[in-house]
Parts: C-alpha cells; sequence; structure tokens
C-alpha cells in the first residue's frame, strides 16, 4: 500500500509542478469566469426559453457543476492521457515493473493521480465561482450546501470516469494518441447528444448534467404553462441577454436512482481497470513490437583501422539556413504514423475539389488540426530528444536554429494548404488570401509560443484541439482563418496577435538560453 | 591557444553551488577531469561548453570572454555532453548533416568528411539507418562524430566512453591523442584509467572547487611512498576501513587483501607503486 500511494503523490506532483499545468489552471480560471454571465453580458451559457435564473446559491452551483463537467470532460481528458507514456519517456516505468506491485494497482494508482489532477481544476473553479457569486448574486446570501451538492454528484464521478478512460485509452490503444483523441471526441459527443427524458437516461448520462437540465427546463415549462417542448442552450450563445426573464430556480432533487447511479459509474470504472489490467504492457513495449514486426538488425563489421583525422577533408564556414530548413521539415514530415498521410492526402484532395467554402470552413481547420502531433513538438522536440544541448550552443542558436523551425513549420501548412491557397487566390480577393496565409503563420507560432513557454507539448495540443472545436461551432471569436464575415479589424488583429506570439517566441527562447 | 577560467562561480538555489570561485588555465593537449558525483564537472564542462552561464566570473578563449561572445567558442568547439539523445526519425548521415548546419558549416567536403568520420567510427553500414535503431554504444559515436565535424579547437567531451566497448573506448582513445596535437580537449570521467593513459595534465574536483591540477606524476607522487598492501581476515576489514583510507580490496576465500594509504603501514605491509587511482582517491577521501 506504501508503494501505491507514493505512485500516486509523485505522479500528482509531477504533473502539477510543471508548466503546462500551471498554465492549464490559469486558463481553466479564465473560462470558469465566463460559466456564469456578469448580469448585462453580451452572452449566456445557460438560458432556457429566453429565461435564466435569479443569481443564487442553488443556480450558480448547478450551471458552474454542469459547465465544468462537460468542459473539463472533454479538456482534461486529453489533459492527463499521457501518465503511463511519461513514465516511458522518463524510465521510470522501468523500475515500476519491477518493483514489487500488480498491474491493477498502478493503473489504479494512475488512475487516482489523473483523478487528482482533474479534481484540482475542479476546486479551482469551485472556489472561483464562490467569488464570482459574491460579485454577481442577485441579493441572495451564500448557502454552502445548495452551492456544494451539484459538485458532489455532477462532475465529480465524470471526472472519475474521464480518469479511467484516458488510463484504458493508454493501456490499449499504447502509442496511436491520434487514435485515443479521435475515438475519445466521438466518444464524448456520442454521450454529450444521447437522449435523456426519463429516470434510467438520467442514470446512464455519465456527465449527469441532463437532470440538472430537464428540472430547468420543467421550472420554465411551468413558468410558461405549457408542456410542450421548450429551447434550451447550453455552451456560449453571443447575442444580448437584456431581455431573458428571471426565474427563480433551487436545485435538483436527486432521486436515489441517480444517486446508486453515480457509485455504480464509479464502480463500473474500477471494474473496467481490472479488465484492462492483464493488458497492460508493463513497460515491455520494445519486446512485444519485436514480437510483432521483425526489426532488421543492423549488423556492423569489426574496426579494421583507426580513423586518421588529418586524413579527413576540410570543410568551411557556411551560415545557409537552408540545410536547417530542410532537416527541420524531414522531421516534420516523418514524424507520426505514416497512415496519417493518407488522411492528409486526402485532406489536400478535398480542399481541391469541394466547394471553396466548405473547404475553407470545415477542411482547412481539421486538415491542420490533424497536424496537432507534428507542430506541438516544433520547438520542444530538442528537449524531448535531449538534443538541446547541440541545438542550444550551435552558432546564433535563435536567429537560426529557431527561426529555421518556424520557417518549416510554416512551409509545411502552406503546403498542405496549397490547394485551397491556389483556389483561392484564382476565385476571392486577395484579402482572403492574406487571412488563409496568417491563418497559417499563426498556428505555427502558436505552437511554438505554448512549446516554449510550457516546456511540453500538451498544452498547444488541448488548446488548438479548442480552438479548433470552437471555430468549426461556428463561434466568430475563434475563427483564425477566416472562414466568417468580419470586421475591418480583423485582418490587423490576426496580423498583431501574429506579431505579438512570433516576438514572445525569440524573447522567451533568448531569455531561457540566458538563464541556463 | 589557452582557455582561462577566472573565478567561475555557479549558484543553482540559495546558497547551493555548482561551482564556487573556480580558476584554472587549459593549454593546448588533453586535460582529464576527475571528480566523485556532484563534484562540479558537468556544470564546469556545460559553462565551457556555452550552454549555461557563469553566475560571477569570466571564460577566456585566446582572450575573448565567451560569456559575452558565446558565438566566438561555438565556431571553433566540439562538445559531446554526457546524456545526449538524437533524433529517432532521422538516420545518421542526415543527422550530421543537420549538426553542420547548426554548427555553421558545410561546402562541398561536408559529405565526404561526414562519410569519412561514419567510416572511422564504424558506422558505415548503418548510416542509412534510423538512429532509433541504433545501439547505446552507437548513438555514442554518432555523438563523438558530431562534435568531431567542424575541425574543432576546443574539444569538450562529458563522460564521453559510456556505453563503449573495450575496443571501442581504444579507438577513442586513440582518437583523442591525434586531436590533442593542436587542440584543447577537456575530458572527464570517472574511469580513472581513461584519463591516465592519455591525458597531459589532469585536473581533480571536488564540491565545485579545484583540488589540484597537474602533470600525471606530480599528482602521484602525492601518495607516493603512502600506498601498501596487506592481507586480513573479513572481520577485521570494518574496523581497518575506519583508521586507513582502503583504495582496493581483493577478496581471497576467507582472507582479503587490501590496498591502503598511509603515513605509517601496518606490520606485515608491503609498499607498492603509487598510481594516479590511489592519488584521486587520497585527494577526494581526505581534502
Amino acid at each position: 500500500m506504501p508503494l501505491f500511494f507514493s505512485i500516486v503523490k509523485a505522479d500528482y506532483l509531477q504533473r502539477t509542478r510543471t508548466y503546462a499545468f500551471l498554465i492549464t489552471l490559469c486558463a481553466t480560471l479564465a473560462i470558469a469566469y465566463t460559466f456564469v454571465p456578469p448580469q448585462n453580458a453580451g452572452y449566456s451559457t445557460i438560458r432556457i426559453a429566453g429565461h435564466v435564473g435569479y443569481y443564487n446559491s442553488a443556480w450558480f452551483g448547478y450551471v458552474t457543476a454542469i459547465m465544468t463537467s462537460i468542459f473539463l470532460s472533454l479538456v482534461g481528458f486529453y489533459l492527463v492521457n499521457n501518465s503511463i507514456k511519461t513514465d516511458t519517456r522518463t524510465k521510470v516505468g522501468y523500475i515500476v515493473a519491477a518493483a514489487p506491485i500488480s498491474n491493477f494497482r498502478y493503473l489504479m494508482a494512475k488512475t487516482i493521480s489523473n483523478f487528482l489532477v482533474l479534481c484540482t481544476l475542479l476546486l479551482t473553479v469551485l472556489l472561483m465561482s464562490i467569488i464570482l457569486f459574491f460579485l454577481y448574486n442577485d441579493g441572495y446570501s451564500l448557502n454552502l450546501s445548495a452551492f456544494l451538492k451539484p459538485y458532489v454528484l455532477i462532475p465529480i464521478p465524470a471526472l472519475f470516469v474521464v480518469s479511467v478512460l484516458a488510463m484504458i485509452f493508454e493501456v490499449i490503444l499504447g502509442k496511436y494518441a491520434m487514435l485515443q483523441n479521435g475515438i475519445y471526441f466521438f466518444l464524448f459527443s456520442a454521450l454529450l447528444v444521447s437522449p435523456s427524458k426519463d429516470e434510467i437516461q438520467f442514470a446512464l448520462d455519465v456527465f449527469g448534467s441532463k437532470v440538472v437540465m430537464h428540472e430547468m427546463v420543467e421550472t420554465v415549462q411551468g413558468i410558461l404553462q405549457t408542456e410542450a417542448d421548450i429551447d434550451m442552450s447550453i455552451g456560449y450563445v453571443i447575442g444580448t441577454t437584456e431581455s431573458n426573464q428571471k426565474f427563480h430556480f433551487t436545485g435538483v432533487d436527486f432521486s436515489t436512482t441517480f444517486i446508486i447511479s453515480r457509485l455504480l459509474w464509479l464502480l463500473c470504472s474500477i471494474g473496467i481497470v481490472v479488465v484492462s489490467a492483464p493488458f497492460f504492457h508493463r513497460f515491455d513495449t520494445k519486446e512485444k513490437a519485436r514480437l510483432k514486426k521483425k526489426i532488421p538488425k543492423i549488423e556492423i563489421q569489426k574496426p579494421t583501422k583507426d580513423i586518421l583525422l588529418s586524413s579527413l577533408p576540410a570543410i568551411r564556414q557556411n551560415f545557409a539556413i537552408l540545410p536547417l530548413i530542410k532537416t527541420e521539415l524531414l522531421l516534420l514530415i516523418r514524424k507520426g504514423k505514416r497512415w496519417l498521410w493518407l488522411l492528409n492526402s486526402i485532406g489536400m484532395f478535398l480542399l481541391a475539389l469541394l466547394p471553396l467554402q466548405i473547404a475553407h470552413q470545415f477542411v482547412l481547420p481539421m486538415l491542420w488540426f490533424l497536424q496537432v502531433g507534428r507542430l506541438s513538438q516544433l520547438t520542444t522536440k530538442e528537449a524531448d530528444h535531449n538534443v538541446h544541448y547541440f541545438a542550444f550552443t550551435s552558432y546564433r542558436p535563435i536567429r537560426r536554429a529557431l527561426f529555421s523551425q518556424m520557417a518549416a513549420g510554416m512551409v509545411f501548412v502552406f503546403v498542405l494548404a496549397s490547394p485551397l491557397l491556389i483556389r483561392i487566390a484564382i476565385a476571392k480577393p486577395f484579402e482572403t488570401l492574406l487571412i488563409v496565409f496568417l491563418a497559417g503563420v499563426f498556428i505555427v507560432v502558436f505552437a511554438g509560443f505554448l512549446g516554449i513557454i510550457s516546456k511540453g507539448k500538451k498544452l498547444f495540443e488541448v488548446s488548438f484541439f479548442m480552438l479548433t472545436y470552437t471555430a468549426l461551432n461556428g463561434l466568430s471569436f475563434a475563427d483564425y482563418y477566416g472562414s466568417q464575415p468580419h470586421g475591418p479589424l480583423y485582418i490587423t488583429i490576426l496580423l498583431m496577435i501574429v506579431l505579438l506570439l512570433g516576438c514572445s517566441c525569440f524573447l522567451i527562447r533568448r531569455y531561457h538560453l540566458k538563464a541556463m | 591557444m589557452t582557455l582561462k577560467i577566472q573565478n567561475v562561480s555557479k549558484r543553482y538555489h540559495g546558497s547551493t553551488y555548482g561551482l564556487k570561485d573556480f580558476s584554472m588555465t587549459i593549454e593546448k593537449g588533453i586535460l582529464g577531469l576527475l571528480g566523485p558525483n556532484g563534484a562540479g564537472k558537468s556544470s564546469l564542462l556545460k559553462m565551457i561548453a556555452t550552454v549555461s552561464k557563469p553566475t560571477s566570473g569570466c571564460i577566456l578563449l585566446n582572450k575573448n570572454n565567451i560569456v559575452k561572445d558565446a558565438n566566438y567558442m561555438r565556431k571553433q568547439l566540439g562538445f559531446l555532453p554526457q546524456d545526449f539523445g538524437v533524433y529517432p526519425n532521422l538516420n545518421a548521415f542526415e543527422f550530421l548533416e543537420y549538426m553542420a548546419a547548426l554548427k555553421g558549416v558545410g561546402g562541398k567536403q561536408l559529405n565526404a568528411r561526414i562519410t569519412g568520420l561514419l567510416e572511422g567510427l564504424n558506422l558505415m553500414d548503418a548510416a542509412r539507418k534510423p538512429l532509433g535503431s541504433y545501439s547505446g554504444g552507437m548513438k555514442q559515436r554518432v555523438g563523438i562524430a558530431q562534435a568531431l565535424l567542424n575541425e574543432p579547437k576546443v574539444i569538450v567531451f562529458d563522460e564521453p566512453t559510456v556505453g563503449l566497448d573495450p575496443e571501442e573506448r581504444v579507438r577513442f582513445r586513440n582518437l583523442i591523442s591525434e586531436l590533442a596535437h593542436d587542440c584543447i580537449v577537456v575530458l572527464s570521467s570517472h574511469i580513472v584509467s581513461d584519463i591516465d593513459t592519455i591525458a597531459d595534465q589532469v585536473a581533480v574536483m571536488k564540491n565545485g572547487s579545484l583540488l589540484t591540477k597537474g602533470g600525471q606524476d606530480a599528482i602521484t607522487a602525492l601518495v607516493a611512498g603512502k600506498v601498501f598492501e596487506t592481507t586480513l581476515d573479513r572481520d577485521q576489514l570494518s574496523v581497518f576501513k575506519t583508521d586507513y583510507l582502503v583504495v582496493g580490496t581483493t577478496r581471497k576465500e576467507a582472507a582479503t587483501k587490501v590496498r591502503y594509504i598511509a603515513e605509517k603501514p601496518i606490520s606485515g605491509s608491503l609498499q607498492q607503486q603509487a598510481n594516479l587511482e590511489d592519488a584521486y582517491l587520497f585527494l577526494t577521501k581526505t581534502k
């Protein structure tokens, strides 16, 4: 048991002491700030047929609990689905593999650690919500039990399930990070849109939000004295909320079935860990790969002569940057699984063939998002592969090495977008071409910037995912590639963001090099 | 060619120093750096290689302060860090081309030089295979090749023989000997035998300070006439260790042959020829 808790503690501390976690925490705080909008904000998060609740403890507690449950169930998965991978990368896994701990206990320890990381974010949201309550409330006093009850029954079980899923996906899908991310996203979407009208369906709702939304809808139906279906929006809906009617929401009297269902979700999740334990590779990954595929063994002839340095040809100074860009491009192209290039080819084909608006609005962001694994390592791969001693002691490491990384990234995204760029150049005004060009530069500097400040790839992966997801859902503030009509300042703002991120990359890397 | 390290300190956290007020002058030839873990060898080498900067003090290469002008050093540096990696998706040839570009060297002869290095380091057969499939020893040799790509004038090797088999170690030592004719070579190792066969000068470090620097004979002379050998019963050994500096033991059935350093030997001891390892242990254990 002490080993179990040691793994939980070490894993939790290791994750929460990274820059990536700190930045995620800050981002979560910023997002939590928006969960319950100020009284006259230009957007709403939960609105039922033009009604929102009075800002009392129950409304605050339930709205923030639901929003957090959904938000962290999606983002949280991507944040924590690398715990086993980290042990493999750091080689701590070999020590664990040789330690007297069963697969189940190790996986359970990782699950608990995942859960604690997510709970830390949840706690942050809760504290932020309580602070906001004191700022925005409609004259109601704080009722802590009404505030906390939804947190106990909605996000906490959901986050435990997410922690288990993140760990199981790592066990089963191992190195296929892209597949893990894709499958989870579809699973999440399916669970989110599944119907929930009766007690059983509420019990099956892992996020636990539908029973609350149902209660809210019924309350408003009572006010409107109708049994007909009424509109309910959840998520960020832009538009004035001044015309909203207020209603009194006192919370949900959760049924015994629902409470038991939360416990069953927890037990089922533990059961899944038990079932998956025998399939855990226990860090014998190379052995497993060898069994599947015979790697050609490199035969080395025995040395016959000593190296004579004086006989080697002399070389001259050459500060050209093209060889660096060439290698950076090679690294981008060779990164990841080869079958992903089939998807890239299909994406480029669709960019060339589909109606221009669809290609621009949907295919381009998805094709660029497919490169998330490549771009996320743009400025972190030296450290990831321990090549930073060479890269950082190279001749002019910022002006040459960092610049070549950025340039290669841009060439890469432009080549992928080339069918669309050509079509836009022919059929659209120059302004549109400029926007797509800036968008390509933006994702590269965005990847570079987040990689440099977080010293890891996770932050960019999660941020880029959220950006793409919100952009595909038509939210104009996330439309970085100009698929929707925008005001005259759009290009200027995009250009400023690109310049700001680009300059920050160079300045922060310079600072890091000086502080080494 | 002279490398001067003047009053260099490297402070990490609060009052923790990796190196404290360290001064040393290094001339052309091979300098072997010895010291226990935490002695500050890697900190020193990283500062010479411009990977990190001193908290105070300066490092002068031919009177140029490389702390302020790191690129002056980088143009003529070959550096093999202790724990370096490679890009697994590149092959050795591509990786060395990339390293050459990073160092700012190239030209028509680059391919021929890379080929020569790969041949000399016995990697030519695997030169077009991804580095991810290389063994530890092969990666170490790629590291050595990259350090020699740009015809360096200052070569810094941090634990270079890790992962090399005995035959490769001999070849590596020969290679370094050749380099020493017109370069400064700084070589750190835990293995005294790697240093004593090739180093012109030896520096011994402990707790971020220089204990001594000089020729091997001068350092060995510190323990000349003080190294003895005796045979003890196993149960006497632990008591003996509290009174004498034991530098080696060889177990033979119930008895143990003990090599130790002392001003006055115990009776029955035989005086032994002192070597660099004795002097190193004497310096690091007693000072």
